[in-house]
């Protein structure tokens, strides 16, 4: 039986949800022993196999142009879409920001921020992305397994990627429900 | 008794029983958030919807009663689906993110509730309407982003407290918390009993001082009571790592059901008084760290006509040990609250006040010489929230009292004694012929209003009210009572006579004035003559009159547990626990014997007050008992005691 492939990237988050799945320790050794660990933001692949994937998961919320682009990715890549920590669950911290428009988000971080000196400016490239409401993947891409967590504990991931390299779909309830 | 079914178990309930407290009864749990054991069912948040057979929709278990032979179901797919539907709209009608939330992690019934459906994600995302935090009151924060609007606190601030500070304002999912018309919470006529922020379900209502110190489950909780006055309050002393976190209200406690005042609450917390932590012996005019050896000894060396003083903020056991080693001690009240209740119970052979629950059922007050809302707020509480039922309330004081602003009637004496204007009353009664007490009803109302100024009118409208009513009380003050004398417990017996109520409720000075006063520690002292006088403060905070009148005393010993002007003063101090650093009992206005308990561990040079007056009676030479509850009924006193 070949391995399924697993890959993941990252979005409007803190790259937290990854460090826990790194907690994860000795176990990412049995991870990679039931899964073909692909593309993820800490490997050498950084993008999802063209061909496909079995199981994607996105850490972060999308807060502009070029996270839609990852998660319609990803989610065009894979067969199971995993939105890992409450970033990509429920929009988490970054999405604090919807309570204000992007214009005041931006101007407080690159202007008005204690650390900035008087140059600061919000950045114009036409190049870049397009900011807009930060949203929870689901408001994007249909999601098919939830993991919340702020970060998800690496019992949780390692519970759930174990669960869908082994060909089952992973039930959290109980101790391994946290929103945090 | 009503047969019904729910989910399969056939069970037997009273009439009249909701369909949540049936399947409590039966073991069988159905989530809440509006809901709350305290307080009157509500129907607000429909979470507990359960289906009931016959019935066209789902039904609110909480709101529903039941009737004979009715089918309940609480675990439905249709139900399970019903509840997290439910949870999907509240959470998508503000700002409930969890990680930034001080209740996440289990102390959040919104958060706890959706892992109980299993929800691992909000099907509706929130609308991202935003409200200002009110961070302008002392001790919490309103946060309305965090808030269900299952109107827990409104409910809790008008029909536990009788305060009706906290409403809504707007409608629909647009409604938010406000103080009175809107003003902050600060400015408001908010108490601070903090009732509101115990009973928030989630994040809306936070405390300033414990918000983030500890979660329910990294805290200790400890069982004790309040001793801030005579009713004695039970309450939860949260801990963590020997600090206290918060104080809490008992919910089940029969007496106080979760209520407590800001002095209960807060003030504890709150409390920056410097702390004694060693003993200080006056040397060459300063005072001195010194051992307890060399501190109890200088105390000894002084015990020949030494006066001493003791709190009545001290545990029975305390001031048992007290009593022993001071005879002719007594307490810092001097019995002004307890002296003549005791002599008139001894006089008629039997106790005659009554306990504070009669307060729930009565329909009329008589509040005589006592500022409930300032001293005995949580009794205070009992009577304002009993006023929406069209509770009379009469109130006799010639002093400001915050309650007069609610009363019907308002007795305001200029001039003579409080026992004037219940001979006052007692006349008017019999000449309403509410009451066939012999007396020259004319002659004796004539004279009460020449003797206080108030009106014949305004007896007679008291006396209306409290002759016609079914089930009338009494509170009132003995220290107001005692002005003039003996004959003023006489008059108040004859009037609840007259008025044929058991509802007598003598409110005390501090925690254990009724100890104090079965220990016989209630004559008035004099300092004058003594050479030397011991004062054990224990936690109490020494009065401007008590420094005043220990001025000039050649030597004053004071245990106490905090830096005051008195200790400053004092020849030996002696450092002793507060009331949360130590076990005692304490008797409260009701006669009923309740304990403190330590919950957290003071300094290492720290004893409790029983300790140090132990070890007092030891360097003096004085052997103790400790038949401190045998003690207690060894006297009738005016309040039955449960020991």
């Amino acid at each position: 039986m070949t391995k399924p492939k697993v890959a993941s990237d990252w979005m409007c988050g803190c790259a937290g949800c990854h460090m826990s799945l790194l907690d994860m320790d000795e176990r990412l050794v049995a991870v990679c022993q039931l899964a073909d660990l692909r593309a993820t933001p800490i490997t050498d692949l950084k993008e999802p196999d063209e061909s496909g994937v079995d199981v994607g998961v996105l850490e972060g919320g999308i807060n502009n142009t070029s996270n839609e682009e990852v998660a319609h990715r990803m989610r065009k890549r894979c067969k199971t879409l995993v939105a890992l920590g409450d970033c990509a669950v429920f929009g988490g911290v970054p999405a604090m920001r919807n309570f204000f428009t992007v214009e005041e988000a931006m101007r407080r971080a690159y202007v008005e921020a204690e650390s900035n000196d008087a140059s600061g400016q919000i950045p114009n490239d036409p190049e870049l992305c397009v900011q807009g409401t930060v949203r929870a993947v689901h408001e994007v891409v249909p999601v098919d397994i939830f993991v919340p967590g702020c970060p998800p504990d690496a019992d949780v991931i390692f519970y759930v990627l174990s669960e869908l390299a082994q060909g089952r779909k992973p039930v959290l309830e109980g101790d391994k429900l946290h929103w945090h | 008794m009503v047969h019904l079914k729910i989910d399969d178990k056939t069970i037997e309930v009273p009439e009249g029983t909701t369909v949540l407290n049936a399947a409590k009864m039966a073991g069988i749990a159905i989530p809440t958030l509006c809901d709350h054991p305290n307080l009157a069912p509500y129907g607000g948040c429909r979470l507990c919807v359960v289906e009931v057979e016959g019935a066209r929709t789902l039904q609110p278990a909480c709101t529903l009663p039941v009737f004979n032979n009715m089918v309940v179901r609480t675990a439905t797919e249709k139900v399970r689906g019903a509840r997290k539907f439910v949870l999907t709209l509240i959470f998508s009608e503000r700002n409930h993110f969890c990680p930034y939330c001080q209740v996440s992690g289990g102390d959040c019934e919104l958060q706890n509730a959706a892992y109980g459906e299993g929800m691992t994600h909000w099907p509706l995302q929130p609308n991202w309407q935003s409200y200002a935090v009110d961070a302008s009151h002392p001790y919490f924060i309103l946060d309305n982003n965090r808030c269900i609007l299952c109107r827990r606190c409104v409910r809790a601030c008008a029909e536990m407290v009788g305060n009706n500070t906290l409403g809504f304002e707007e409608r629909g999912a647009r409604s938010f918390l406000v103080a009175d018309y809107g003003v902050p919470m600060g400015e408001s006529t908010c108490i601070s009993c903090g009732t509101c922020v115990q009973i928030c379900p989630t994040g809306a209502l936070i405390d300033r001082q414990s918000a983030y110190h500890g979660r329910e489950t990294q805290v200790d909780r400890v069982d004790s009571i309040c001793t801030g006055c005579s009713v004695g309050c039970n309450l939860e002393i949260l801990t963590r790592d020997n600090n206290l976190v918060r104080i809490e209200g008992k919910w089940e406690a029969a007496l106080n059901g979760g209520l407590l005042c800001e002095i209960g609450r807060f003030q504890p917390i709150e409390d920056t008084t410097e702390r004694l932590s060693t003993p200080l012996v006056r040397k060459n005019g300063a005072l001195k760290a010194a051992t307890w050896d060399e501190a109890l000894k200088a105390i000894a060396d002084h015990s020949a006509g030494l006066a001493a003083l003791a709190s009545t903020h001290l545990s029975a056991e305390a001031l048992y040990a007290f009593k022993q080693i001071f005879d002719g001690g007594s307490s810092l009240e001097e019995g002004a609250f307890t002296a003549l209740g005791a002599a008139f119970a001894e006089e008629i052979g039997k106790s005659f006040e009554s306990n504070l629950s009669a307060l729930n059922s009565a329909d009329c007050f008589l509040v005589l010489g006592e500022n409930l809302v300032k001293d005995h707020q949580v009794a205070g509480f009992f009577v304002k929230r009993a006023l929406v039922k069209n509770t009379g309330l009469v109130v006799v004081d010639g002093a400001e009292n915050a309650l007069t602003e609610l009363a019907d009637v308002v007795l305001k004496p200029g001039k003579g004694s409080d026992v004037d204007v219940l001979n006052g009353l007692l006349a008017a009664l019999v000449k309403l012929g509410l009451s066939k007490a012999g007396l020259d009803a004319e002659k004796v109302l004539t004279a009460a209003v020449e003797k206080t100024g108030i009106s014949a009118d305004t007896f007679l409208d008291a006396a209306r009210l409290l002759g016609t009513a079914s089930a009338p009380a009494i509170l009132f003050n003995e220290a107001g009572l005692a002005k003039a004398g003996k004959v003023g417990f006489k008059a108040l017996s004859d009037l609840a006579q007259a008025i044929a109520t058991p509802a007598v409720i003598g409110l005390k000075g501090g925690a254990n004035s009724v100890a104090a006063s079965q220990y016989h520690l209630d004559k008035p002292i004099s300092i004058e003559g003594h050479k030397a006088v011991f004062v054990a403060l224990g936690d109490e905070k020494p009065s401007q009159r008590l420094i005043q009148r220990l001025e000039g005393v050649s030597f004053l010993a004071v245990q106490s547990a905090y830096a005051s002007q008195l200790t400053a003063k004092a020849d030996v101090v002696l450092p002793v626990a507060n009331w949360m650093e130590q076990d005692g009992h304490y008797v409260n206005l009701e006669g009923k014997l309740q304990a403190a308990r330590k919950a957290i561990v003071p300094a290492e040079d720290v004893r409790t007050n029983e300790e140090a007056l132990k070890a007092l009676a030891a360097a003096m030479g004085v052997s103790l008992n400790d038949d401190w509850k045998a003690a207690l009924t060894r006297r009738v006193s005016a309040v039955a005691i449960e020991a």
